[in-house]
């Protein structure tokens, strides 16, 4: 590249900046200042009582944070959580896609009646289910035991499988729908010219809509992801993070931390390790994607 | 702070209002426990004030899963959206701070309306911040239908005899529920399980709550305290290592094993637990004195119209106990209408308020004279005031500023313990070491 | 479009993927459809075990939750409309002029992009208390401005992302064009790129409308009575002396309609973008 056009380039860019203004006020007034309280609120010995936390007590928060055996439980869970839900939600989303695929195509307005679970309040959807889950008066166990089948799918025998079922039922809509985008942006043309070539709709599936799908995949798998990895609501809602700790997502273990047990440095303090591992890890993440991408 | 949210949110109204509180009394607003016929009853109570008052009183409800969670956020950042708060006897400790001490509301004329008691249970370190509204305790709630069968009929007695002989290693005798000890709630409980007696005509015997909650912790302690149980002993020394405390923890963990409690009772609290009792799939259970109210409407639970019964908890070695505790209601710190907020308490107080208070459907804990004027309305509150003053216990340190803590923790390694994440030492070592940081033992 | 010929074994397969369709979109709504079910319901009804199906149905739990309750529950649907509307709008301002600069200019994109994509990965419960004490200080505690700040933080990660997916996918001559016609920066912005981005600040605006709308934990913390959202003015029926659930499920349907309504016409569009705009960003 020229010297002179790399010039006009950063003057141009400097001048941009404008675009930026509004969006990074707004975050340092509304995230910013939060962000900085939470620093000093992990130094210091910060209470109910003393919001402001008057004295600096150094790493003690970090020290009683790391060293409280439900922290790395409740961390295991969110992250056993998140990879099986990733797991399960991609894998029934593409089966959805390769199934539904062919009549959704004819007749699109179906896919709306597929997609309302995820228009739906997380903290809502986990009172629903306390509802139709309860072995008395909930539907669901009145035809399971018909079937034969347990029933006690809050008990503490299901109760890990339940929360997971739960957010894979809410969720998958949302896998389906992005893959089946992407299904159907291959459709048209490479159909015909497949059709052309004497592909089968099976092989046509294999052969060239997969690899299509593919990107779109490894994008859905990262937003389920992360959203799975910090759940709350339903689980709350449902459990209260019990029986014990078996469903305490490192969420509601910073939120009991936080208010029921009134250690606010030390919740704090979580989050923010939290916070600077997953920096970390989407920084990693975007140097091994700029490294994959020749520039 | 407050005028500049209302300018915000809807400025023509702010100003009107900033404009008319400098004048008059400033209107109030009472944060109270949400829901049920405590609800309704307040609402009774502040429209009659508001009838003679020049300062109106509004009254402001969360929701019940979040509620100490919230207010706590308020309290400690010095909110004046409230100028009433509520007390709880488990917590007047923590939110003392917050609070002011109301001891010169405390006057004679008071101290007809309600025990000593009732006062002290709104009390921290000798100062009183409420003013007490509703009592709580439990009850043992039994299927009359039921017990009358099982204590008639012969065949279901020697059934009665060989289950328990089976499961609990001795012929027991069907007893009436007020002669229960725990040992004849387990064995009733074993024998109205389907899955243990298909002659039973419930699918369970009894139903616990274990989802993690620390109100399922005060449901349960009074099984503790029935063997002697305690939190601290008198020199504060921590005591939940205890056989007591043993024992009480067996009887939940025993009946959940034998499944004579539904599968998913580690997910239950007050509503599934009634729901569960008001299907009529359940013999008995021991709930929260509230139930009982809505148990009486036939119109919500066909089910059970009619055919059950209340009594105490079963016996310990030291005879029946239940936890008990109070709610009330006093002045937030940081309000600045400090002499409105005393003028609506003092008034709620007062006989005629109370009296109207507890013929509506709330649960005050007053003198046994307002009792028996009331009794004709609220049969169940003659009960309460009795079992409070046999049976109730408050366990040492469970109303000082860790107590929430206390309970949160004793659920969170209970419900582990009952469900089988954790063994029965562990739970009760975690529990122990949790208490001596909390009060720095 | 290929019309293949109809083989028994094909009409045999087309009539198990209806049965397929059928029983996953049944599966998928169970609780939704229950919850409408229930809210019609009785309370001698609803506590009738085994449960049934067959009932004589009932407007009371409407007309509890909606006029003769104690909750304000029209309010608190109003409250919730003007608070997805108002986070929404924010997002959309703050993020569109930033997703062309960055992907114009290059500016922030490789250390604001990731900050701002961080932002949805973390449990945001972390900020309540500082963010109480920040409204509380400067008056934005329970009012809608407040909660439509909140709403915004969760709506810029995913409106930033789509947009700037967007933007990399109009070609850089359009603007080149436009510059020769003389047009500054802001005017290429406004004249160029925002008609184009059509489809997406659709997605974008349903999107974050859900989002906002179903945003329970700061709704519950930051409002007392005049800013109470539904989602969190739902739960005011699962109350200490039992979870009313006919009221409950009225008023869970009442509050779960609006985005479901915006969803079943959406979806495309959020389809369409969210692919674009995650592929691309």
């Amino acid at each position: 590249m020229a010297h002179r056009e790399a010039g006009v380039r950063e003057t141009e860019r400097a001048n941009a900046r404008v675009f930026l203004i509004g969006l990074c006020v707004f975050l340092a007034l509304m995230l910013g200042f939060p962000t900085l309280a939470n620093l000093w609120y992990s130094f210091s010995n910060v209470s109910i009582y003393d919001l402001a936390g008057t004295a600096f007590v150094g790493f003690a928060n970090y020290v009683q944070a790391v060293g409280n055996p439900n922290m790395w439980a409740a961390l295991g869970f969110s992250l056993k959580f998140a990879v099986i839900c990733t797991v399960l939600e991609v894998g029934l989303g593409l089966a959805m896609v390769f199934i539904l695929h062919p009549i959704l195509t004819k007749r699109p307005w179906l896919t709306g009646i597929l997609m309302l679970p995820m228009m739906v309040s997380p903290a809502l959807m986990g009172v629903m289910y306390r509802l139709i889950l309860n072995e008395f008066t909930g539907i669901v166990p009145a035809y399971l035991s018909m079937m034969g089948l347990p029933i006690n799918l809050l008990g503490r025998n299901w109760i890990y499988e339940t929360v997971i079922a739960i957010e894979v039922l809410q969720w998958t809509p949302f896998a389906f729908l992005i893959m089946l985008t992407a299904r159907q942006s291959v459709a048209g043309e490479l159909e015909e010219a497949a059709a052309v070539d004497g592909a089968t709709g099976a092989k046509f599936g294999r052969l060239i809509a997969l690899p299509v799908i593919l990107p779109s995949i490894i994008i859905v798998a990262f937003i389920r992801f992360i959203d799975s990895f910090r759940v709350f609501d339903h689980i709350f809602v449902l459990t209260g993070g019990g029986p014990g700790n078996e469903t305490t997502s490192i969420s509601i273990y910073i939120y009991k931390l936080f208010f029921t047990q009134s250690k606010i440095g030390e919740a704090v303090a979580v989050s923010v390790m939290l916070l600077i591992a997953s920096l970390a890890l989407l920084y990693a993440a975007l140097r091994l994607a700029v490294r994959r991408a020749p520039a | 702070m407050m005028r500049t949210s209302r300018l915000i949110a809807a400025a023509g109204a702010a100003v009107l209002s900033a404009a008319l509180s400098t004048a008059a009394l400033a209107d109030i607003t009472i944060l109270a426990w949400p829901g049920g016929p405590a609800e309704a009853a307040l609402r009774k109570v502040v429209d009659k004030y508001n009838e003679t008052s020049d300062s109106k009183a509004e009254l402001l409800y969360f929701s019940r899963d979040n509620f100490f969670d919230k207010m706590l956020a308020d309290a400690a950042a010095g909110s004046k959206e409230f100028d009433v708060m509520l007390t709880a006897t488990y917590n007047v400790g923590k939110y003392a701070p917050f609070m002011v001490p109301i001891n010169d509301l405390i006057t004679d004329d008071v101290m007809k309306v309600f025990p000593q008691s009732a006062i002290d249970s709104q009390a921290y370190e000798g100062k009183v911040y409420g003013i007490p509204t509703d009592l709580s305790l439990h009850f043992l709630y039994y299927r009359t239908d039921l017990i009358d069968e099982l204590l008639s009929n012969d065949d279901w007695k020697a059934k009665y005899g060989e289950i328990s002989e089976k499961y609990m290693g001795t012929k027991m005798e069907p007893k009436k529920p007020d002669d229960w000890t725990w040992d004849d709630f387990m064995a009733s409980a074993l024998f109205f399980t389907q899955s243990i007696n298909p002659d039973s005509p419930v699918r369970y015997g009894t139903v616990l709550q274990m989802k993690n909650l620390l109100f399922n912790i005060m449901i349960w302690q009074g099984s503790a305290a029935s063997y002697g149980g305690n939190w601290m002993d008198a020199d504060g020394n921590i005591t939940v290592d205890s056989d007591a405390y043993r024992k009480a923890l067996d009887i939940f963990k025993k009946i959940t094993e034998w499944e004579a409690t539904p599968g998913d009772s580690n997910s239950y609290e007050y509503a599934e637990a009634n729901g569960a009792f008001g299907t009529g799939q359940v013999a008995f259970f021991i709930q929260w004195s509230a139930a009982y109210a809505e148990f009486v409407n036939a119109d919500d639970y066909p089910a059970i119209a009619g055919k059950f019964d209340i009594t105490h908890e079963p016996a310990g070695s030291e005879g029946p106990k239940t936890h008990f505790h109070a709610l009330g209601l006093g002045i937030n710190k940081a309000s600045d209408k400090q002499d409105e907020a005393k003028a609506f308490l003092a008034f709620l107080a007062s006989q005629d308020a109370m009296s109207l208070y507890a013929k509506e459907g709330g649960q005050p804990p007053v003198v046994e004279d307002i009792i028996k004027a009331v009794a004709g309305d609220r049969p169940d509150m003659l009960k309460m005031g009795e079992h409070t003053g046999k049976y109730g216990i408050v366990m040492n340190g469970s109303t000082a500023a860790p107590a929430l803590g206390v309970y949160s923790n004793m659920a969170e390694n209970f419900t582990a313990y009952w469900n089988g994440a954790l063994d029965q030492d562990t739970a009760i070592a975690n529990v122990v070491a949790y208490m001596k940081e909390a009060y720095g033992k | 479009m290929i019309v293949t010929r109809r083989t028994p074994l094909s009409r045999l397969l087309h009539a198990l993927r209806w049965a397929a369709f059928i029983l996953i979109a049944f599966i998928l709504n169970l609780p939704i459809l229950a919850t409408i079910i229930t809210s019609f319901k009785t309370a001698g009804d609803i506590n009738t075990s085994p449960p049934v199906w067959l009932f004589a149905p009932t407007l009371g739990n409407y007309e509890e939750v909606l006029f003769t309750g104690n909750t304000d529950l029209v309010s608190y649907i109003i409250n919730s409309i003007l608070i997805a509307a108002g986070g929404t709008l924010l997002a959309m301002v703050l993020t569109f002029p930033a997703a062309y600069a960055m992907v114009r200019y290059e500016v922030g994109k490789t250390w604001l992009l990731p900050l701002i994509t961080n932002v949805r990965a973390l449990p945001l419960i972390i900020y309540a208390i500082p963010i109480y004490l920040m409204f509380q200080f400067v008056g934005l505690l329970d009012t809608i401005p407040g909660l439509a700040l909140i709403a915004c933080i969760i709506n810029i990660p995913v409106a930033l992302v789509l947009f700037v997916g967007f933007i990399q996918e109009i070609p850089e001559e359009m603007d080149s064009a436009a510059k020769i016609d003389g047009a500054g920066k802001w005017g290429i912005l406004w004249h160029v790129i925002l008609p184009l981005a059509r489809p997406i600040i659709f997605a974008v605006l349903v999107l974050s409308f859900v989002y906002s709308w179903n945003e329970f934990l700061f709704g519950l913390i930051l409002t007392t009575k005049n800013a109470v959202p539904v989602t969190v003015g739902a739960t005011f029926f699962v109350t200490s002396y039992g979870v009313k659930w006919g009221a409950t499920a009225a008023a869970m349907t009442l509050g779960i309609v609006p985005p479901m309504i915006l969803g079943l016409f959406a979806y495309p569009y959020i389809g369409k973008s969210m692919l674009a705009g995650a592929l691309k960003g």
